[in-house]
């Protein structure tokens, strides 16, 4: 029995049909990122976990229990906002009290908690100000604290570092994570940013126009993409997509690209068997920008190398990386390079790719294109199985080629 | 055409420079005129000899005396008194009720919003002249009532020396408070409503959700309605000459009566400029707080 069970959660706003069927299990403990681009529909999923919002069609499953109709307070869940919606004429223990006062807890109690949620959040020096006196990122912990305070069987945060400054977002983020390592809280975390979703979870779902697209680990996620758009949507740089035509070459199943200076041709390794029934048709290929490096930074251990020569269109460099633009496919692609190689725009160099992380995708209905996966019943994930059950079928496939 | 482009450029930088000030001015003129110059030359006549006509010879305090000493005039200070708190607390209650009421996402609430808020647009006049009959015994509600076969119900309070201030009150309410209802209304549609859903998770009550959280934040809407009636309960005139003259007797006495009655029909004029100075003080005592303190906030 999973922890929070969302079964075949539908909601709609009279005529428009805003999530469709949605179907997420998580376990204790878990960290659950909702992610996805703006009107997919992940903040009214939290909504209706959080009860501000009725469930049209299916069943909320806390703890094994059904909470489709019971009101917010009673659901044992807090809840972080964007704005943080503090309470402008309570102080900052008022606010965090707030929710304990409402259950009648006892003042000296409810005094010791506060103390509590203020020393884990270093703010025990704001305790009698204002919110409007506080800061943004102070703000922040506030909102928190008002959360932690209530000790509750589960956290959801709605978009929570959206309104904070950049390097604040990354500082509060790391404390989040640390937070939810230390108390071992599960969490329900709404963001559009892929990189928060990527660094805080410890189960990722990707939404698009109101349907589940993918869950699974963060990694599994970025390796092994369930279509077009998880792949386009997750990774920054984001995945490089280029037409590609399956032949036969030497016996070999294999990508023929096209690319200004001839055809570059690499080998078929992952999901090979399904991409058999491509052959001679094109697909989409996806390719990350780690996965195309300079042969002197390749991974020749785990991956599976083919070199090809290419012109440099335009060299990005960021510090620690060096992007290299070049031309494939008809399109700009990203390769991810060794800082300091001395490249320049214009020239001829080798690239390595590492044909044992490409993907390849339907080009009409943007489905991957992938072998069967062993089928591992784990009832903890049900109707997404499928999905979540490929973390381990990635690193198959990287061995049998290694 | 021929001047040299400089030369013209300070000729219209020039214009530019006084057209405001000239158009201005008139208006300045008039103002400092009719308003501040009447404001200090009534100041002048109550502390003359003014009766009938003015008449500048010095006084001193006699007409201020005789102000606080007239029964008339402490009639006139209980009534708005009383007609003033009703007034002001009735209305800020009932707007703010209806408010809330209003804010619950109910269907229709554009039409409600304008019938609420039509009172407003009528002239003093009008309303009390409505309600002069509506609950004049002979003419209206009370009449109404008996026809409709309830030959019991009574209903006199505009002809009772102590009960006719309230229906003053009950007129004047039922003008000002859905305007006082659109102030409230529009706080409230300021408010995060994300602040709501988390006193609902925080689980508080409806009530306790306004009580302690909305309400507090409306302070300044408190602060705004306040003024706005407390001014509107101070200069009240037309009302109460609309629905009862001021009477029966001088049960409905204010300070606005009482200053026209002296002065223009007691030939008291003298007694009546201090009433009015004294109304002036009392509304500054008001207005001026309120006014620097938004100035001081737009400001910073």
């Amino acid at each position: 029995m999973s922890f929070l069970h969302i079964h075949n959660v539908h909601k709609r706003f009279g005529d428009t049909h805003v999530l469709k069927g949605i179907d997420i299990a998580i376990e204790k403990g878990d960290f659950l990122v909702l992610v996805g681009p703006s009107g997919c529909g992940k903040s009214t999923l939290l909504n209706m976990i959080a009860g501000l919002d009725a469930i049209s069609e299916g069943e909320l499953l806390l703890n094994g229990e059904r909470i489709n109709d019971v009101h917010p307070s009673r659901r044992d869940i807090a809840m972080v906002f964007q704005s943080y919606a503090l309470y402008p004429s309570m102080t900052v223990a008022g606010n965090i009290g707030f929710g304990l006062e409402m259950r009648k807890v006892a003042k000296a109690r409810r005094r010791e908690a506060i103390q509590r949620a203020a020393e884990l959040l270093q703010i025990e020096n704001l305790l009698d100000r204002k919110p409007a006196q506080l800061s943004g990122g102070q703000r922040q912990r506030v909102a928190m604290g008002r959360a932690l305070v209530r000790e509750p069987q589960l956290f959801l945060f709605d978009e929570p570092l959206s309104n904070l400054d950049a390097k604040l977002r990354v500082d509060m983020r790391t404390e989040i994570k640390q937070l939810h390592q230390r108390l071992g809280t599960t969490i329900v975390y709404v963001t559009h940013d892929q990189i928060e979703a990527m660094t805080l979870a410890t189960r990722i779902a990707v939404m698009r126009g109101g349907e589940l697209q993918q869950l699974g680990t963060p990694q599994a996620v970025y390796d092994d993409p369930n279509n077009l758009f998880v792949a386009g949507f997750m990774g920054s740089p984001s995945m490089n997509l280029v037409t590609a035509r399956i032949t036969r070459h030497e016996g070999r199943l294999v990508a023929r690209i096209a690319a200004p200076a001839g055809d570059v041709t690499l080998p078929i390794v992952r999901d090979r068997a399904a991409l058999e029934a491509w052959c001679d048709r094109d697909v989409m290929l996806g390719l990350r920008p780690e996965a195309i490096t300079d042969p002197a930074s390749a991974n020749r251990e785990d991956g599976d190398i083919h070199e090809a020569t290419l012109e440099i269109a335009l060299v990005e460099p960021t510090g620690a990386d060096l992007y290299v633009v070049t031309q494939l496919g008809g399109r700009s692609i990203n390769a991810r390079m060794r800082p300091g190689a001395p490249l320049s725009p214009g020239q001829s160099t080798r690239f390595a790719f590492d044909v044992s992380r490409m993907v390849a995708f339907d080009p009409e209905t943007e489905a991957r294109i992938r072998d069967e996966v062993p089928a591992t019943p784990d009832e903890a994930s049900t109707g997404h199985a499928d999905s979540t059950g490929n973390a381990d079928s990635t690193g198959n496939i990287l061995g049998q080629n290694a | 055409m021929s001047t040299p482009p400089s030369l013209r450029g300070g000729a219209r930088e020039r214009l530019q420079h006084w057209l405001p000030r000239l158009v201005l001015s008139p208006s300045f003129v008039l103002v400092l005129f009719f308003v501040y110059g009447f404001i200090l030359w009534t100041t002048y006549i109550s502390f003359s000899n003014s009766g009938m006509l003015p008449d500048y010879t010095w006084a001193g305090t006699r007409q201020w005396s005789r102000l606080w000493s007239s029964w008339t005039w402490g009639i006139a200070l209980h009534n708005i008194w009383v007609f003033g708190l009703l007034y002001i607390v009735t209305c800020t209650a009932l707007g703010l009720l209806l408010a809330i009421l209003l804010d619950q996402r109910i269907r229709a609430e554009g039409a409600l919003r304008t019938i609420y808020l039509y009172p407003m647009a009528l002239s003093f006049i009008v309303t009390g002249t409505a309600w002069q009959w509506f609950l004049n015994p002979g003419l209206g509600l009370e009449r109404t009532m008996h026809s409709l076969g309830w030959e019991s119900f009574s209903f006199n309070w505009l002809i009772d020396a102590n009960m006719a201030i309230y229906t003053v009150v009950i007129a004047a309410v039922w003008q000002a408070t859905g305007f006082i209802m659109a102030m409230f209304l529009a706080g409230l549609r300021g408010i995060d409503g994300e602040m709501i859903k988390a006193a609902q998770i925080d689980g508080a009550p409806t009530w306790k959700i306004y009580g302690r959280i909305i309400i507090p934040q409306l302070r300044p809407v408190f602060l705004s309605a306040i003024v706005v009636l407390a001014h509107l309960a101070i200069k009240s005139f037309d009302l109460i000459v609309a629905m009862t003259g001021g009477g029966p007797g001088n049960a409905t006495a204010v300070p606005a009566t009482f200053m026209y009655s002296y002065a223009f029909s007691r030939n008291e004029m003298g007694i009546a400029a201090a009433s009015a100075v004294f109304m002036l003080a009392v509304i500054a005592a008001l207005i001026i707080p309120y006014l620097y303190s938004e100035l001081r906030e737009s400001r910073s």
